[in-house]
């Protein structure tokens, strides 16, 4: 009888061991429903870095001074000493967009496994696509020579990794074939998206709106002018709404919550930039301080005469694309296509709600007046205007005329010849030392 | 089923013999000495213990018993049928007496039983006759090496143990040995034994692998013996081959101690009572070589006449007198002797304020432990009850352990064929220490060597006054004072822990036994640290919750104390079910075949709480409403973990002998352990042996070598392995909470470390061959094993190309092999009627070698390929330069400073690759001993006792922290006096920036600044090679003989004293308490004890 009994206690033993082992660890979880997936993509998107608060110091939009606190983070990036820089030298990132990628490929590679209501997961890959094509565009605008249709396929680029593998190699790939993915990746994402506007605190996320303004972005760092106009176009055919600054100056139209919103995910501010930094001459010199109504919305003053940028590491500063760039991308087509005309109309629009009713009849008259070449400059300058101290300078010097630009620090002068090498950045020591092909 | 209700009835059966009845008495004495042996039992079983030792004439019946008084006599009366008895002594050999005829006045004369010769081999699965031991294993009876104000038996264990390294973590009271059976068999993973308690492997936490780093060092924490009393274990058995511990599974990878608890003997009750006060001793303080009041104010004005050595001027008494004076640039240029009388006073007078760190910080405590047993039995039943108090006070103020202890053990005979057990180990732990913070400069050790001689801690008044020097930034002092610290805080872990086993077993034949066995542990850990509102720890983690605003800085965190709570609830169960099948046929082969499983299912719950603005008289507090709060975890008001682990794993051992000379063995268990992320093709884990053992004693050919009373071969080989699962070939995700946009929290699910389908387990391969010889009747007996352990696919991170989404990843990518030899003599060198003198000598030998492993290529050291997993790699320096600088060689050239970085203006630390950098080390020694050992000797001379423990570590590589750095001398601590000689013999002089000499401005920038693999920490001036022998214990005893016990109606009474780690022969350790904490700042004196006590027993 015992035997018997032992026998069933073994056997029964032997039967339910794997429910006896089934345990699940509390917090842990192998993603698998759509709701587990779109936590996952959050996760993705909450992954900030500081590349476009780094470019920020690299442009010629700030002034350093050597007492500030923590300036050693900064000294060597804003002098364009990537040879021997300090060790204290804040690093570009590189690392944190490959997480993103690496999210964005395990939602991508399983999206057939994804459970759930099917909207929910095109809306989930084809967001993941987009932010994938987004960390891509980042990398090659920091690492890589601008975008030339001629020389692209040439240029070494960063590499592209489109799934989970261990003990492979990464070979770089040219800048040609990441554009490819990128505009490969922001098409299936206009195809799977299927939200047209996220609502105000979820517009962290894509939407076929911010795909469009992307591929707006996108086609004008490729020079594809009438592929800019086009995609801007049909961006602003989902809300196309300007922040009038003459009736509401209660917030800074990058702000997340503003009516130009599109896409709100990138950081361009930090401590750092708002209170140990001071905005260069050369910035404040282009605003028309009493018509301008951005200048005391963007700027405070402080002793000497100087200013600091109001935003700061608040993620309400948070922005990726909005109405006002499409606008100027617009302008900048059209001038570029020597449509001036439509040009005009297209800045002058977004002028009107940046300058006083006053300022903008005088703006409009000397814009008016303008030639093509002038035009352009004068947008380009509006550009650097609208989107002061916003992470856009550093990537609009390369992509457009690369030019000289002098800086004092410490009692010398440091110069960024024109075309120079270092408008291309390093790419990090410790990335190189991990991987061979770099 | 109606038998288990017999588990809970705990009433020994008592039975009355009805029939005829004769008496039996006599008396009985040790073979040895010819004396009288109190206390031995002397009773009549029905069955007998052993595995075949079926006597005839033994009757079934009545179990009756008694014990011998004092003058080793006895009288009992028994049935006329009973034919024989058996006569029992601890340590003796039982002894049957026919006493089928008349049988009164009978002198029984028992003999002792060899060391190393008990029966059985106790694994926790199973029983093995020795003789048919195959495998590597070491015991030791506790009462061999029991000491007094000793709480935990692994402190015990040091040195007594031939392939066992154990060495103190701190002197501090509670604090774990570490404990290293045969090497390192991993490089990340936890190198801890597993501790088995009576067949329950015990749940506790790790001792952390840098258990000597500040950050764990002052934790507390409760490890799996901690709360057992080491009176209750009666011995200690160590399994240390594939052949011994793979029956354990994976778990035992590091090689297993099994304890044996004491239990009930037949025969009559024992009552056993002892006490010990023990006094430790304030540690000498004079051991840390540091300046007195007068060097160190010398050495301040020495460093104030510096020019280029004042970067600190305003520390230090003497610059703050000069600062008072506005003499500082008098004193600079033109001397002492120019300074105002007035000012030469108060410098002066600084000589003569010596404040008595070492009595500040260290105590003399007066400490007690008590013990009581109750033990017993009949043939139906036996008990063992008992209590324990164990009360300690650490040598550093406000350190201490209390313990308390219950004890039951009860096992009963159903009937012939059915017995259960029970057991219930009841402790609760309580251990105290400081409080420090995150930097634990605080850490009363590391506070002692830095704080200024002549710096008081109260005024006249009796105020406190804080160390001006102790700041955390120039314009930031928080005012630390050790005594309001050690007032005001306070840092205690209460463990309570209640173990309990039941035991089934049923013999179903002869042949064949079932037994089951299902250990509960619970285990409840209570950790608190309170801080005063008027406390260092308070005020340095209010500046935590410091924030500008614009009428100033603001603290978040409201103002009162601080109280933090860690609750742990451990609970674990341990359901295993063996079948023995037992056999012999034609009395030439032996079959033993075991099979069983095991069901083994852990949790642990913890949850953290934090309080601020407490208030310790209303023990309310205040709830933090500021949003700034929400960023800042140290505040988290709320933390839960919780953790759940089972294991299910089935095995089988058989084992085979013939003729009583040769066996063989082998074991196989499957382990398998909860799924959730691991690969399904690892689910269940081979682990196996073989094994063989050959008596060649029993061989007619050694008929004639009649000295050798003794001789066996042993070898073993087996596979072990291990999975690490903390890493998934799937992604992983843990659930987080982030904010994105203002006023969005989402829940995220983050992914944890980077997947990898291709981890294979860690294997280890273990060979071992071992000799036992016993010589003239065993008084010689010699056991000495060889092995070669070779662990591969090593888990560890690797570094991966960040394209990956990943830094690292765990991979396979090590390998490392141990091979050493251990040698164990236990001998009786003298044995006589009056005298007798034991011995046991042991010394084990064991060398790893890192055979494969990847470095990180950012790594400034040398990697360990080819070397001991605790290979000590330093730079070798060539004395000192006419500057002081030190020259290196390089190229077996000498070089300066200058050439051996490098260095030139502007250096950074660039100009060196990492790779350069891991070629400016040399390799300098082993961090691990090369021998390992103990020595033991008991000599007996009538009533006294006399034992000396004592166990030695030859040629050990050790690395102290720097007594000094040469870029940083600051006026503001005390040093070693090894300052003082700085610029002379190896150790560099004191520079600054603009200190002359050609280049030294360039060594300067190096050493204060650029050097970020801290290449100063490892010269090999602070390394050097340990050698040492500590009598950890003398102790004396003195037995009051019989004719004394008789009138006191005592069957033994015993006085003892003993001196506990009195004397350190070997390599000078300077500059710190003891040479087993050589190097480290913070750990606690190894306590020197004098103890004082009696056992009594009747």
């Amino acid at each position: 009888m015992k035997k018997l009994v032992y026998l069933y206690i073994v056997l029964m033993a032997c039967i339910s061991c794997d429910d006896y082992l089934d345990i699940k660890p509390v917090g842990q979880v192998i993603p698998s429903s759509v709701e587990d997936y779109r936590s996952f993509l959050t996760s993705a998107y909450s992954i900030t870095n500081l590349g476009n608060v780094l470019t920020t110091y690299r442009s010629d939009e700030l002034q350093l001074d050597t007492d500030s606190p923590g300036i050693e983070q900064y000294a060597d990036i804003y002098i364009w000493n990537d040879d021997n820089p300090s060790p204290l030298t804040r690093s570009f990132p590189y690392s944190s967009f490959y997480s993103i990628i690496f999210y964005c490929n395990h939602i991508i590679e399983n999206r057939n496994e994804i459970t759930g209501d099917s909207g929910a997961i095109d809306e989930l890959v084809g967001e993941a696509y987009a932010l994938r094509a987004m960390q891509y565009f980042n990398l090659v605008n920091l690492y890589a020579k601008p975008y030339d249709t001629a020389t692209a396929g040439q240029n070494p680029a960063v590499p592209i990794v489109t799934k989970y593998e261990t003990d492979v190699e990464y070979p770089v790939s040219s800048l040609q074939e990441v554009y490819d993915l990128i505009l490969d990746d922001l098409n299936r994402a206009e195809d799977l998206i299927n939200v047209d506007k996220q609502e105000v605190g979820l517009n962290y996320r894509f939407s076929t709106e911010a795909v469009k303004a992307f591929q707006a972005r996108v086609y004008l760092y490729q020079n594809e002018w009438q592929k800019a106009i086009d995609h801007a176009n049909a961006a602003l055919n989902i809300h196309s709404e300007l922040q009038d600054l003459n009736a509401d100056a209660s917030r800074m139209p990058s702000e997340y919550n503003s009516v130009e919103s599109i896409l709100a995910l990138e950081t361009v501010a930090s401590f750092d930039t708002a209170n140990n930094t001071s905005i260069s001459d050369d910035l404040t010199g282009i605003y028309d301080q009493s018509a301008d109504l951005r200048f005391d919305l963007y700027f405070r003053p402080i002793s000497g005469g100087r200013f600091r940028s109001k935003k700061n590491a608040d993620t309400k500063y948070k922005v990726s694309y909005r109405t006002s760039e499409l606008y100027l991308i617009k302008a900048e087509a059209f001038v570029r296509l020597g449509q001036t005309e439509a040009a005009t109309s297209s800045l002058l629009e977004l002028a009107k709600h940046r300058y006083t009713p006053e300022g903008f009849a005088t703006y409009q008259q000397h814009i008016e007046t303008l030639n093509e070449e002038e035009l352009l400059s004068a947008i380009l300058e509006e550009r650097r205007r609208e989107f002061a101290m916003e992470g856009h300078r550093w990537f609009d010097l390369r992509r457009t005329t690369q030019p000289k630009i002098t800086k004092t620090y410490d009692g010398q002068r440091y110069t960024l010849e024109k075309n120079d090498e270092r408008y291309s950045i390093p790419i990090p020591n410790d990335a190189i030392i991990n991987n061979p092909n770099l | 089923m109606k038998n288990l209700l017999y588990l809970v009835i705990f009433i020994p059966i008592l039975t009355t013999a009805q029939q005829k009845q004769k008496l039996v008495s006599g008396t009985v004495v040790d073979a040895a000495m010819n004396m009288p042996i109190p206390g031995a039992s002397v009773y009549i079983s029905s069955s007998m213990v052993g595995s075949k030792a079926k006597e005839e004439g033994v009757l079934d019946g009545a179990m009756l018993g008694t014990t011998t008084d004092f003058d080793g006599h006895f009288e009992l009366r028994i049935d006329d049928t009973v034919k024989s008895l058996l006569v029992s002594y601890m340590g003796f050999k039982t002894k049957t007496i026919d006493v089928s005829g008349a049988a009164t006045d009978l002198t029984i004369v028992l003999e002792e039983s060899t060391q190393n010769l008990e029966e059985v081999l106790i694994t926790g699965y199973q029983k093995i006759e020795k003789r048919k031991a195959t495998s590597a294993y070491s015991t030791i009876d506790v009462s061999e090496i029991q000491q007094a104000g000793v709480a935990t038996v692994d402190q015990m264990l040091t040195g007594q143990l031939p392939g066992v390294l154990v060495q103190p973590t701190s002197g501090a009271p509670g604090a774990p040995s570490k404990i290293s059976i045969r090497g390192t068999a991993t490089l990340n993973g936890s190198s801890d034994p597993l501790w088995v308690l009576d067949g329950i492997p015990l749940e506790g936490e790790d001792i952390p692998k840098e258990f000597r780093d500040k950050d764990n060092i002052d934790n507390l924490q409760s490890f799996p013996v901690a709360g057992l009393n080491p009176e209750d274990i009666e011995s200690i058995t160590v399994l240390k081959d594939a052949a011994a511990t793979s029956i354990y599974g994976a778990r035992a990878a590091n090689g297993v101690i099994v304890i044996t608890s004491k239990s009930g003997k037949k025969g009559g009750m024992h009552i056993n009572a002892s006490a010990n006060t023990f006094i430790t001793q304030k540690p000498d303080y004079s051991k840390l070589n540091l300046m007195n009041a007068s060097q160190k104010v010398d050495f301040e004005l020495f460093l104030a006449s510096r020019e280029d050595l004042t970067y600190q001027k305003d520390r230090g008494d003497v610059a703050r007198i000069l600062n008072t004076y506005n003499s500082y640039d008098t004193f600079q240029n033109n001397g002492f002797s120019a300074l105002d009388p007035e000012v030469q006073n108060a410098i002066n007078n600084l000589r003569a304020l010596n404040t008595n760190w070492g009595s500040e910080l260290y105590q003399m405590a007066v400490n007690q432990q008590y013990s009581l047993s109750i033990s017993g039995g009949n043939d139906q039943n036996t008990y063992y009850l008992s209590a324990g108090i164990f009360d300690e006070k650490g040598s550093t103020i406000g350190t201490g352990q209390q313990r308390y202890n219950i004890t039951l053990k009860d096992n009963f005979n159903l009937n012939d064929d059915f017995k259960v057990g029970v057991s219930v180990f009841a402790s609760q732990n309580k251990t105290f220490s400081y409080i420090t913070g995150a930097d634990s400069y605080t850490n009363p050790a590391y506070y002692a060597r830095n704080a200024n001689p002549y710096l008081r801690l109260t005024d006249d008044e009796g105020n406190y006054v804080y160390d001006p020097d102790l700041v955390e930034r120039s314009d930031l002092n928080l005012n630390y004072n050790v005594l309001e610290e050690r007032r005001n805080t306070s840092h205690d872990l209460v463990a309570n822990s209640i173990k309990s086993i039941l035991n089934a077993a049923y013999d179903v034949t002869e042949d064949l036994h079932f037994s089951t066995q299902l250990g509960l542990q619970f285990d409840f850990n209570r950790t608190e640290k309170f801080s005063d509102r008027n406390s260092y720890y308070t005020r340095k983690y209010r500046q935590r919750s410091q924030y500008a605003t614009p009428t100033g800085d603001a603290y978040f965190m409201p103002d009162g104390g601080i109280i933090q709570n860690w609750n742990t609830d451990v609970f674990q169960y341990n359901w295993k079910s063996t079948a023995n099948y037992n056999t012999t046929f034609n009395n030439l082969h032996e079959l033993d075949v075991m099979l069983g499983t095991e069901f083994r299912r852990n949790k642990t719950e913890e949850i953290q709480t934090k309080g601020f603005g407490y208030n310790p008289n209303t023990l309310t507090t205040i709830p933090i409403t500021d949003e700034r709060v929400l960023a800042n975890s140290l505040f988290d008001p709320l933390n839960k973990r919780y953790n759940e682990n089972a294991f299910a794993s089935f095995f089988g051992t058989a084992s085979y002998t013939y003729d009583r000379k040769y066996t063989l063995f082998s074991s196989l268990r499957y382990d398998g352990s909860n799924l959730f992320g691991v690969n399904p093709k690892y689910r269940y884990l081979p682990i196996w042996s073989v094994a063989g053992s050959w008596n060649i004693h029993q061989e007619s050919f050694m008929d004639e070598f009649r000295e050798v009373s003794n001789l066996k071969v042993r070898a073993s080989y087996g596979i072990q392995g291990n999975i690490d699962k903390s890493t998934s070939p799937y992604v992983l995700g843990v659930y987080e909470n982030v904010s994105i946009l203002p006023g969005m929290n989402e829940e995220i699910i983050q992914a944890l470390g980077a997947p990898n389908p291709n981890l294979r387990w860690e294997k280890t391969t273990s060979t071992n061959i071992g000799l036992d010889l016993g010589l003239f009747d065993n008084k010689v007996f010699l056991v000495g094993d060889y092995y070669y352990r070779k662990s591969t696919d090593l888990i560890g991170l690797r570094a991966v190309p960040l394209e990956s989404g990943y830094n690292f990843i765990n991979t396979n990518w090590g390998t490392v092999s141990n091979r050493g030899f251990e040698l164990a003599i236990n001998t009786v060198n003298i044995s006589n009627t009056n005298f007798k003198w034991t011995s046991g000598l042991n010394i084990s030998h064991n060398k790893s070698i890192v055979e494969d492993i990847q470095i990180r290529e950012e790594n400034f050291k040398p990697s360990l390929k080819g070397y001991s997993a605790n290979a000590i790699f330093a730079i070798k320096t060539a004395g000192l330069d006419s500057n002081g600088l030190p020259l290196f060689w390089k190229d077996g050239k000498k070089v300066s400073a200058v050439d051996f970085y490098n260095l030139e203006e502007g250096t950074d630390g660039s100009q060196l690759t990492n790779q350069e950098h891991r070629d400016l080390y040399s390799y300098v020694g082993d961090g691990a001993p090369l021998f390992s050992g103990g020595f033991r000797n008991t000599f007996q001379y009538k009533q006294f006792d006399l034992r000396i423990l004592s166990n030695f570590i030859l040629n050990q590589t050790v690395q102290a922290a720097p007594s000094y750095y040469p870029t940083l001398a600051r006026p503001g601590t005390n040093y070693s006096t090894e300052i003082l000689n700085a610029g002379t013999g190896n150790l560099p002089a004191l520079i600054g920036a603009n200190s002359p000499g050609f280049n030294t401005d360039l060594v300067y920038n190096w050493y204060n600044s650029f050097d970020a693999g801290r290449t100063y920490d490892d010269l090999d001036i602070w390394v050097k090679d340990m050698s040492y022998i500590r009598i950890s214990s003398i102790r004396l005893s003195y037995a009051l003989p019989a004719r004394h016990l008789e009138k006191l109606k005592l069957s033994g009474l015993n006085f003892n004293i003993e001196g506990r780690n009195l004397f350190v022969f070997g390599s000078d350790y300077d500059g710190f308490f003891d040479p087993e904490t050589y190097g480290s700042l913070y750990a606690q004196p190894i306590p020197k004890v004098i103890s004082a006590g009696f056992n009594l027993t009747f």
